[in-house]
Parts: C-alpha cells; sequence; structure tokens
C-alpha cells in the first residue's frame, strides 16, 4: 500500500483499501478502479486567489502536482508563508515539499486545499523543526465534492520546540489529512487540532499520530465538527508512549455532532502507552445537537437556522479560540461563518 | 473494611498459583493431530446425532481454509494445530450417573479448588444462604451437574452441552450457532468442529431462576486443549444468573482454550453472565507456558426490553483475546459490560467489548479497568455501533488503564461508529499510574507498600466488583490481589 506509487505508477492495487487497518473508513481503492492520467500543468490564471490572500507576502503555490520542493527558514528567523495547494481538472498528481525550520525560528504556515475537479491527489510533507523552534500550520482546505484528496504531514519536532495545526475541512468524495508526529518530549509541545464541516456526500477523514520517545512530553489535541446530509466524518488520533517517555501528559479529545439521520461519525481515538509515569487521557462524543437548547432559543425569538448556526459556532468556536496568530484566526473564523450559513 | 483485611491476609499465606497442580486420572485421549476422523471421532464418543457431526464437518471444511487472526496486540508463534489432542476426558462407565461413580481423584481436584459438587454440602450452611448449582467440565467432558432435580421442577433445562444434543435436539438445533456462526471467526470455527463440552441452559417463559447457575472449566491433561461451548438461552420474561471460573495446571507447554459462549435474550429476559478466569498465566520470569485463552463470546438481545450483563475478571492465561459482546436487536434492550483485566509477569491480553446497537432506544453502558504490571501488555480493544435503525441508542464507555512498573504496557483501542442522528455516545479513557500521593499516605498510615498498592487497586477495580455476584465478588478481589504479586520493588 502507497499511495504515492499509485499514482506514479498508476497501479491501483497500490491504494489504501478497508482491509488496511488505519484505512477502513476511508477506502480508496474500493473508490477507485483506475488512476486517472497525470494532470497537465496550470497557468497562473488557473490558479486565482487563496483564502489567505493578504496576510503574508511570501506565497508558496503547488498546481496540479508542480511547485518548489523546499522551504527553509534560518535560525532566530520570523516568518509567515502562505502555502496554495491548488488542483484542477480530472487527472492524478502527487508532490511532496519539504520545510525545515532552523534552531529557535519561528514559521506560520497558511495553508490551503482548493478547487479539486474530479482529481486524484497527494500532497506530501515533511516538517523539521530544529532545536527551539517553533510552527504553526492552519489549514484551509474547501473542495469540489468529485475530490479525492490525501495530504500527509510528518513532523520531526525537537527538544523545547513547539508545533500547532488547526485543520479545518469541508471534506471531499474522499479526502484525509494524516499528520504523524515524533515528539522526542524534552519540554517540546504539541497541539493538533481540527473541524469539520460537512453536508452532501462529503467525507473528511482526520488522522493523527504522535509518538512520544522522549520524556516531559505535552500533546493536546482537539477536534470538532459536525455531519448533515449524507457525509462521513473519520478522526482518528493515537497517541504512543514509548517505553521511557516518562512525565508526559497528553490529552485528546473528539466531539462530533450529527445533523442527519443518514450521516455517519467514526472514530478511533487510541492510547499506546509503555510508560508507568505518564498521564494521557481522551474523550470522545457523538450526539445531536441539544433540542432543549434550540427550543429555547427559538422561543427567544431566534428563527431555526440562526439558532442552529449560532449552536455550531460556538460549537466549532472553541477550537479556533485556541489558534495563536491572530490575524490568521479572524480569517479562519470568517472562513467558518460563510460555511456554517451555508451547511447548517 | 474487612474485605481488604481478607485480602491481605490471603495474600501472606499464597504460593504463586494456588491451582496448578495436576490430577493423577486414568484418561482417553483422541489421537494426536487434527482431521476429519478426530472430529467423527469426537462425535462418536459423545454418541451425537448425524445432524451434529455433519454440522461439526462442515466447521471443519470451513476452518481448513481459513487463516490464523494477526489484528489482535498480542504475539506468540504459530500454533502447530496438529500437534495437540482434542479429546481428553477421564475413563468412566458409560459416564457417571451419580456423584458417587465419579473418580474419586476428580472429587478432590474440586474439593481443592473449593468447588462445591455435594448438594448438601452447599445446602448445610445456614438457612437461606445462597446456593448455586454447578457443572464440573474437566477437560473434554462434563463429570457432573447439580441440583439438576431441582431446576427441572422449575422447568430449567441445566446440563452439559453433550447431553442437550441428545435430549433436546429441538432447541439446540434452532439456537446453536444462531448467535456466533460457524465462520464467525478462526477459533470460533475451530470450536464449532471439535468443541466438547461445556453448558447448555435453557429458562424458560416467565420464570425467575431459584439459584446462581455455574460451571467450572478445568483443564487437567497435557498436550490436550479445551474447546468448551456454551449456550443459554433465557426465553420471554425470565432471568437467569451464570457464572463461570476456569483453572488449570502449571504446565511448561502453551494450551489452547478456545470457547465458544452463546447467549440468546429474548422479549423481557435477562442474563447476567459473570467470568472469572485463572488459567495458569505461564512462568512469570521466562513467559514460558501458560494457556492461551481465544473465546468468542456474544449474546444476541433478541427480543424488546431483553438485558445482557457481562461481567469478567480476567486474571490468568498467558494470553487472552475475548471480546464479549451484546447484539441489540430488540428495541429498548440493554447491553452492559464490566471488566477487570490484570496482567502481570509476561502476560499479554487483548480484551474490550463491542455494543452493536440495531434496534431504537437501545442502551450500552461499559466499564473496563486494565491494570499492567510486570512485563505484560494490555490492550482495551472496543466496538460501539449505532446504525440507521437505531434512533436514540446510547452508550457511556469509561476505559481507565492502572500501570505498576517501567516495562509495562496499556493500550486503548476503541472503535466508534455512528450512523444515525438520535444516538449518543460518550467514551472516555485515561491511563495512568498509582498516584506517589496516594501511596505516601497509605504507607504513612503503617501499610506495606505492597499492602498499599492492594488497597488503591481495590478502589480502583470496585465498580467492577460490585457487579459481581456476592460469592465472586470475595474471591475475584482475591485473585486480584494474587495476580499483583511480586509486582512491587
Amino acid at each position: 500500500m502507497n499511495l504515492d506509487e499509485a499514482i506514479r505508477l498508476r497501479d491501483p492495487a497500490q491504494l489504501p483499501s478497508r482491509r488496511d487497518e488505519d484505512w477502513r473508513w476511508t477506502d480508496l481503492r474500493g473508490l477507485l478502479r483506475t488512476i486517472p492520467e497525470p494532470s497537465s500543468p496550470l497557468g497562473p490564471q488557473a490558479i486565482g486567489v487563496g483564502p489567505f490572500e493578504g496576510l503574508a507576502a511570501e506565497s508558496l503555490v503547488v498546481a496540479n502536482g508542480s511547485g518548489p520542493e523546499t522551504l527553509r527558514v534560518a535560525p532566530g528567523e520570523t516568518r509567515t508563508v502562505i502555502l496554495r495547494h491548488v488542483s484542477r481538472g480530472d487527472g492524478a498528481h502527487s508532490a511532496r515539499l519539504r520545510i525545515e525550520v532552523g534552531g529557535g525560528a519561528r514559521l506560520t504556515l497558511l495553508e490551503s486545499h482548493e478547487g479539486g475537479g474530479s482529481s486524484l491527489s497527494l500532497l506530501g510533507v515533511d516538517l523539521t523543526l530544529e532545536d527551539g523552534a517553533s510552527c504553526e500550520r492552519l489549514v484551509l482546505a474547501d473542495l469540489d465534492p468529485e475530490a479525492v484528496a490525501v495530504v500527509e504531514l510528518d513532523v520531526e519536532l525537537s527538544a523545547g520546540g513547539r508545533y500547532a495545526q488547526t485543520v479545518l475541512t469541508t471534506g471531499a468524495r474522499r479526502q484525509r489529512f494524516e499528520t504523524r508526529l515524533r515528539h522526542p518530549g524534552l519540554r517540546s509541545e504539541a497541539r493538533l487540532d481540527g473541524v469539520y464541516i460537512l453536508a452532501g456526500r462529503k467525507h473528511a477523514d482526520l488522522t493523527s499520530v504522535v509518538r512520544h520517545t522522549g520524556p516531559d512530553g505535552r500533546t493536546d489535541q482537539l477536534t470538532r465538527g459536525f455531519a448533515d446530509g449524507q457525509s462521513r466524518a473519520v478522526f482518528q488520533g493515537r497517541i504512543t508512549v514509548q517505553e521511557g517517555a516518562d512525565g508526559v501528559d497528553a490529552r485528546m479529545a473528539h466531539n462530533a455532532l450529527i445533523l442527519s439521520d443518514r450521516a455517519e461519525v467514526d472514530a478511533r481515538p487510541e492510547l499506546e502507552i509503555y510508560a508507568d509515569d505518564v498521564a494521557c487521557a481522551h474523550g470522545a462524543t457523538v450526539g445531536a445537537l441539544d433540542d432543549d437548547v434550540l427550543f429555547y432559543m427559538r422561543q427567544r425569538g431566534l428563527a431555526e437556522t440562526d439558532a442552529r448556526a449560532l449552536l455550531a459556532v460556538s460549537f466549532l468556536g472553541e477550537v479556533i479560540e485556541r489558534i495563536d496568530f491572530a490575524a490568521g484566526a479572524e480569517r479562519v473564523r470568517s472562513w467558518l461563518l460563510a460555511r456554517i450559513g451555508a451547511g447548517v | 473494611m474487612p474485605a481488604v483485611k481478607d485480602t491481605l491476609e490471603q495474600v501472606a499465606g499464597l504460593e504463586k498459583y494456588e491451582h496448578g497442580f495436576v490430577t493423577e486420572v486414568e484418561q482417553e485421549f483422541a489421537p494426536r493431530g487434527l482431521d476429519r476422523d478426530t472430529v467423527a471421532f469426537i462425535s462418536r464418543k459423545k454418541d451425537e446425532p448425524d445432524w451434529m457431526l455433519a454440522w461439526r464437518l462442515e466447521a471443519f471444511e470451513r476452518w481448513s481454509a481459513m487463516e490464523s487472526p494477526d489484528w489482535a496486540r498480542v504475539s506468540f508463534p504459530p500454533i502447530d494445530y496438529q500437534d495437540a489432542t482434542y479429546y481428553a476426558a477421564p475413563k468412566a462407565k458409560d459416564g457417571p450417573a451419580s456423584l458417587d461413580d465419579v473418580d474419586p481423584e476428580i472429587l478432590k481436584t474440586y474439593e481443592k479448588l473449593g468447588i462445591p459438587l455435594r448438594e448438601q454440602e452447599v445446602l448445610a450452611g445456614v438457612t437461606g444462604a445462597p446456593r448455586y448449582a454447578v457443572d464440573a467440565v474437566f477437560d473434554s467432558v462434563s463429570v457432573v451437574t447439580t441440583f439438576k432435580k431441582e431446576l427441572a421442577e422449575a422447568g430449567v433445562i441445566f446440563c452439559s452441552m453433550s447431553e442437550a444434543v441428545r435430549e433436546h435436539p429441538e432447541l439446540v438445533r434452532k439456537y446453536l450457532g444462531s448467535v456466533v456462526p460457524v465462520t464467525d471467526n478462526f477459533f470460533a470455527c475451530l470450536n464449532s468442529a471439535v468443541f466438547s463440552d461445556g453448558s447448555f441452559v435453557y429458562v424458560p417463559p416467565g420464570v425467575r431462576c431459584p439459584m446462581e447457575l455455574s460451571t467450572y472449566f478445568r483443564i487437567n491433561a497435557a498436550g490436550s486443549g479445551q474447546f468448551e461451548r456454551t449456550l443459554i438461552i433465557a426465553d420471554k420474561g425470565s432471568f437467569v444468573s451464570y457464572l463461570e471460573g476456569c483453572t488449570a495446571p502449571m504446565r511448561d507447554e502453551n494450551q489452547l482454550h478456545a470457547a465458544v459462549v452463546e447467549l440468546v435474550a429474548l422479549e423481557d429476559a435477562e442474563i447476567k453472565y459473570s467470568t472469572v478466569q485463572n488459567w495458569y498465566p505461564g512462568d512469570p520470569e521466562t513467559g514460558k507456558g501458560g494457556i492461551y485463552n481465544f473465546v468468542t463470546k456474544r449474546a444476541d438481545c433478541r427480543g424488546d426490553r431483553s438485558r445482557v450483563s457481562w461481567t469478567q475478571v480476567e486474571t490468568g492465561s498467558a494470553i487472552t483475546w475475548k471480546y464479549p459482546s451484546c447484539v441489540l436487536r430488540g428495541r429498548e434492550s440493554v447491553g452492559e459490560f464490566y471488566s477487570i483485566a490484570i496482567t502481570n509477569g509476561r502476560q499479554q491480553a487483548d480484551t474490550g467489548t463491542k455494543m452493536i446497537h440495531l434496534g431504537e432506544g437501545t442502551r450500552s453502558r461499559i466499564i473496563s479497568k486494565g491494570i499492567s504490571a510486570g512485563r505484560s501488555s494490555n490492550t482495551y480493544r472496543g466496538l460501539v455501533s449505532a446504525h440507521p435503525k437505531a434512533r436514540g441508542a446510547r452508550n457511556f464507555t469509561q476505559c481507565d488503564s492502572l500501570l505498576i512498573g517501567k516495562s509495562c504496557a496499556a493500550h486503548t483501542v476503541p472503535y466508534i461508529e455512528a450512523r444515525n442522528g438520535a444516538c449518543t455516545f460518550e467514551h472516555e479513557a485515561t491511563t495512568t499510574r498509582l498516584s506517589e500521593d496516594q501511596l505516601f499516605y497509605a504507607r504513612q498510615r503503617g501499610l506495606s507498600e505492597e499492602e498499599a498498592v492492594q488497597l488503591l487497586v481495590n478502589g480502583f477495580v470496585r465498580e467492577v466488583l460490585q457487579e459481581l455476584p456476592m460469592e465472586f465478588a470475595v474471591e475475584a478481589q482475591k485473585l486480584v490481589a494474587i495476580s499483583l504479586e511480586g509486582s512491587v520493588g
């Protein structure tokens, strides 16, 4: 099973399927009988403007699989970079990007996934943070309903560093964000948050694997979302604490609302612990909007759609409040409001 | 806290595994290996009708084409299924008719294990003391079932599976394999082909079973496995509480125990199924020997408002692979799972439950307490799912893991699948070690470190112990203490 090879060799047998335990709820082999032709390159006019426009001077664009392959932030430097991943048409493409953040440097990465058509795409990112380096990643993904997209991120965190991400998505035909983080501990911290708003027949899978390899690390995860129509939301989170990684404090929460009888939410929050001096916990809830609260708000004169939107905003808002980059959080909030208005 | 005091006293004079003795008794065996002839041999020994043999043989064919599952978080060398004996029974003259015909060595075994096989012994207590009927299974056969007459007066059928196949074929044919299909999984399929004995219970409509029923499983013979099959049917509006205990001698070889337990609860019926599993866990230092406990247990809440509760205390076995489940089919049916799983030494446990909500308004509750010590590994694996028709389904799950020592492991792998807009699932899990502060406090009060650990552990598992029937709760509490022997310091 190797998605990159599946695309390069156009071999559907390499696609992950429901028989692969980690992909049981995001079956690609059952969905795609053949791999589409490679995508053709995109001209600048087809790329347009992204959702983070104006928040940073520097912008990287990966369009239909082509774009820059490396980004290096020098030690001590502070930078904000926009990364746009744009897919158009009905082809298949994959790209890999390497990001290095030098010692003590700070990177704010504003990432967007746009378009999609009916393409199959893979974006792989390798992110290395040297000692004391930090990175905050904000992701907005709003793809066409026929797109199939996978984004894989491998993070190498170092001592005293910090990695934080907030992924917001409206899903696709099949979509997966997989974050794998190697957490060395040593006073380093990680925050992995997510929001999904799914309607129609869309699907979104937020998967994370955090491997604590050293002592005194912190991980905090909060994912919230709702599924309407015939959509399907998948949350998989695994926290591993290796032998010797004492003093780890890891928390994970996933809260989902199902708004329709034909929507589905699947969750698997895992803990894998090989050290005894740890405090690890996870919580997962799935439920419907509270009828009593809705009733109360309607009694106060709010229209039902407004009441539902208000509840949704307060439910998802807690994730947005955890974003450090204030201008980014503002942009994310209005992005979210525009979609909740349409989605709830 | 008399129970805690009792535990401490118990631990003081303990061997490491007190049930590890072997009973010298003349036995007969099936020839080593597994093929169609072995299956036919077992069926013949049990004097089974043709339909039963055909059922077994079909299962054997299906099993031959299956592969051993590898998804559980346990590791063991491949099992050579040809290098074992699939039938071992004490030699007897046409099966014991009464207790007097049973080999005295076997009676002594049960006496040593503290299992009352003589009805009068049970009655000898104070009037009104709780009584329980016992089906004693020794390797592949049931040696005796007590209180059958009194139970029969209430209409309750309680006998060994072999007897049920002969005496109540209509019930067996109707329900056997209806909860756990023959090809459900590798080990259930193997069991369907070679199952030996186990208990059969039928409680007629509206009857509250007058006493606790229990089965005591004992593996004695070397080089053999135990493949019991238990079937419990609670007809409309009935109630039954069933207890299961198990032990085995200490041996250097690994022995396979692949059981299938099927429960059927019809309308308004309730089944309470409790297990205290204390198979030989293997040598704590070398990991040699011990039982492979690969068990399929499932309850079908077929009727509306039916209720099944699984309570398990898992302390033994080298490897445990077991997920007692509830299929909540009837409207407003209820499934419960309470579990304590303790691993020490080099034990491995991958255990949990499945709550499958199919009917409207179904509810389930899962409380799992895992404790790992030594170099052991303890995994909770569970599934809670609500199907589109299960509107109003509710689940609450709590899994807590406690780690004692630097080299043990605890894992939590819950699967949650919600497929309608009117279900409420809540899941919470924690993994911690024993609190230093609490230990310090207990030690300050004069308890030794070992005593302090036991006190805290007893508190940790209390919610589950409360669900056990009285007699079992005491035994289970002692077991918790024994299992943690040597885990401190």
